[in-house]
């Protein structure tokens, strides 16, 4: 009786709260069709959005796994001072507003008056309103999803192999790579998921730090406000069905090729 | 000697795990640390194969110095009470791995591990993971593993202790033909005084980070260096002032020798051939002894009865300890 009421329960929030109003993107979206996704792709200035989007999530993935995996190794496998004032740190990114993250950026690495910005600029180096710090606040955001998913697996999983493969020879890098890598291989591959994911569908810390500057610095996520503050409704949802059918795949693809008996 | 450590310290903390440890083990033999839980062994083990580091002390293994050696270095086999399996690894891999590392030709390494996985009666189970094995044969599977690079020494720590008790009785057996087929120094840790007894050919007893006594079974058996080791290695009980075995005991139901301790039976528990009596002396001492059930019989042992104690000609005994249990 209870674990029907609790399900009932859950059930319903679940489609009041998510997949209700998804579905609704979905089904306004193809109101006539695929004419809206169709105009989408014939506007050149969208299409460089939809591919800068593209490049700063796949920069932004790339950068958090490399630093993400290190970062979770030093906290589970290492004992040093500050350990604890590092993962309180690293949670700042979830608990901070993205916009506040924005500003933090523009702080340090405005052109014009950042603390390290004009020192940067004088090298030829653009970050604020370019799509390095658009990628930097992206990942800025990011950061936390993949120390999450890799830090208890790598927990779980345990010193005893990657000691087993040293006392036969292994170096440390030979152990990472051919033990300790394979082990966590499914954290890591969720923690790209929900990377991407979120990296996809960032937007207030962005909007702070790229000038929203059209064809150049305007990123999807700023496309389907911009439309929407525009009443082009039918564009908005267009873009939104997009950013969100691409987490939609990558949750669905890892649900298939994950193998069954592992956890 | 294979393994030298001398005046080996480790702290964790406040805890004292080893306090100045010096023990020599001969060239191929199969030796036992023996020990209580927490007593330090295993640290020990682990500071001799590299993957713990001591505080101060020095360890060398076949005459090289191998304190500041990383574990990769040592060329030490170690198997673990968990097996350590590489899980995402099929059987033959695993036993592989450390042959890859070391960039061994292909049918070299081929030809190794199949020779390696006969030795351990796996070659069935090859291409299987090693979750699809049983805990005795994921522990076979790692023997063979830690082998396969012709390791100098072999350590394993607390090898069968994860294992049922048929399981592990016969895995010991094994591994006794193992060490007189291959050789290799080999040095297990263990709390079961049974498996040390029956496996080893020296027996390092530690407790509280100390060595306690280095011997043979026989040696440790018949002449124990103290009280620890004398109850450590068998049921012990007291009489007079000497700790002896149960069965170590004359009970008579005469005063026949002379020095005998007259006692009455307080209770009598019959376990299959044997009979263990438990007898309060007049001396206020409360004695366990062993008797056959023939001799019980004999003798016509009841509850209440009067008899007298005398410790058996050549029994282990050992001056009782003034807070010994």
């Amino acid at each position: 009786m209870t674990t029907y009421l609790l399900r009932l329960v859950a059930a319903t929030y679940l489609f009041l709260l998510v997949a209700w109003p998804v579905s609704l993107v979905a089904v306004n979206t193809f109101d006539d069709g695929f004419a809206s996704i169709r105009a989408l792709f014939a506007d050149p200035d969208i299409v460089v959005a939809l591919r800068l989007s593209a490049y700063v999530a796949a920069v932004s993935v790339i950068v958090n796994t490399l630093f993400g995996v290190t970062i979770s190794m030093l906290l589970v496998r290492y004992e040093f001072p500050g350990k604890r004032v590092l993962n309180a740190l690293l949670d700042l990114p979830l608990s901070v507003s993205p916009i506040v993250v924005g500003l933090a950026l523009v702080l340090v690495y405005g052109g014009r008056y950042g603390w390290f910005g004009p020192t940067l600029q004088g090298w030829g180096f653009d970050v604020i309103f370019s799509t390095p710090g658009i990628i930097m606040a992206t990942a800025f955001v990011a950061l936390p999803l993949m120390i999450r998913e890799v830090v208890p697996v790598l927990e779980e999983v345990g010193v005893e192999q990657e000691q087993a493969a040293q006392s036969l020879g292994a170096s440390g890098w030979q152990s990472f790579w051919r033990i300790t890598l394979p082990s966590i291989k499914w954290g890591v591959v969720y923690g790209v998921v929900m990377t991407l994911a979120r990296s996809l569908g960032e937007f207030g810390a962005v909007k702070v730090v790229s000038g929203n500057v059209l064809g150049q610095t305007r990123t999807a996520t700023l496309v389907v406000e911009e439309k929407y503050l525009n009443f082009d409704q039918q564009g908005a949802y267009a873009t939104a069905f997009l950013l969100a059918m691409v987490s939609v795949a990558c949750i669905v693809v890892v649900a298939i090729i994950r193998p069954k008996n592992q956890h | 000697m294979s393994i030298e450590v001398s005046g080996l310290n480790k702290t964790f903390g406040d805890f004292v795990a080893l306090d100045d440890v010096n023990v020599s083990l001969p060239k191929g033999q199969l030796t036992a640390l023996l020990g209580p839980s927490g007593g330090g062994k295993s640290t020990l083990l682990r500071i001799i194969a590299g993957l713990e580091k001591a505080d101060s002390g020095s360890v060398t293994i076949e005459g090289v110095d191998a304190t500041d050696l990383p574990a990769q270095k040592r060329n030490v086999g170690f198997v673990f009470q968990h097996y350590a399996v590489f899980k995402h690894m099929t059987v033959a891999k695993n036993v592989a791995f450390g042959l890859e590392i070391r960039k061994r030709p292909k049918d070299e390494i081929e030809r190794r591990v199949a020779e390696l996985l006969e030795l351990v009666h796996l070659s069935q189970f090859a291409h299987r993971l090693p979750s699809q094995l049983s805990g005795g044969q994921r522990q076979r599977m790692a023997l063979a593993r830690a082998l396969a690079v012709e390791p100098s020494v072999l350590l394993l720590d607390e090898p069968f202790g994860a294992l049922d008790a048929k399981v592990r009785k016969e895995l010991r057996d094994w591994l006794r033909r193992l060490h007189d087929d291959v050789h290799v120094t080999t040095v297990f840790v263990t709390h079961d005084q049974e498996e040390a007894l029956e496996v080893a050919d020296e027996i390092v007893v530690v407790d509280q980070g100390r060595v306690e006594q280095v011997g043979t079974p026989d040696q440790l058996y018949d002449e124990p260096a103290n009280d620890f080791v004398m109850s450590f290695l068998g049921d012990v009980t007291h009489l007079g002032g000497l700790t002896l075995r149960p069965h170590d005991i004359e009970l008579d139901a005469t005063p026949r020798l002379a020095g005998g301790v007259e006692g009455t039976i307080a209770r009598l528990v019959r376990i299959g051939f044997e009979v263990r009596v438990t007898v309060h002396t007049v001396d206020g001492d409360e004695v366990s002894v062993v008797v056959t059930r023939a001799h019980a019989r004999s003798l016509g042992l009841a509850e209440g009865r009067t008899v007298w104690l005398t410790p058996a000609a050549g029994a282990a005994v050992v001056p009782r300890m003034v807070l010994a249990g």
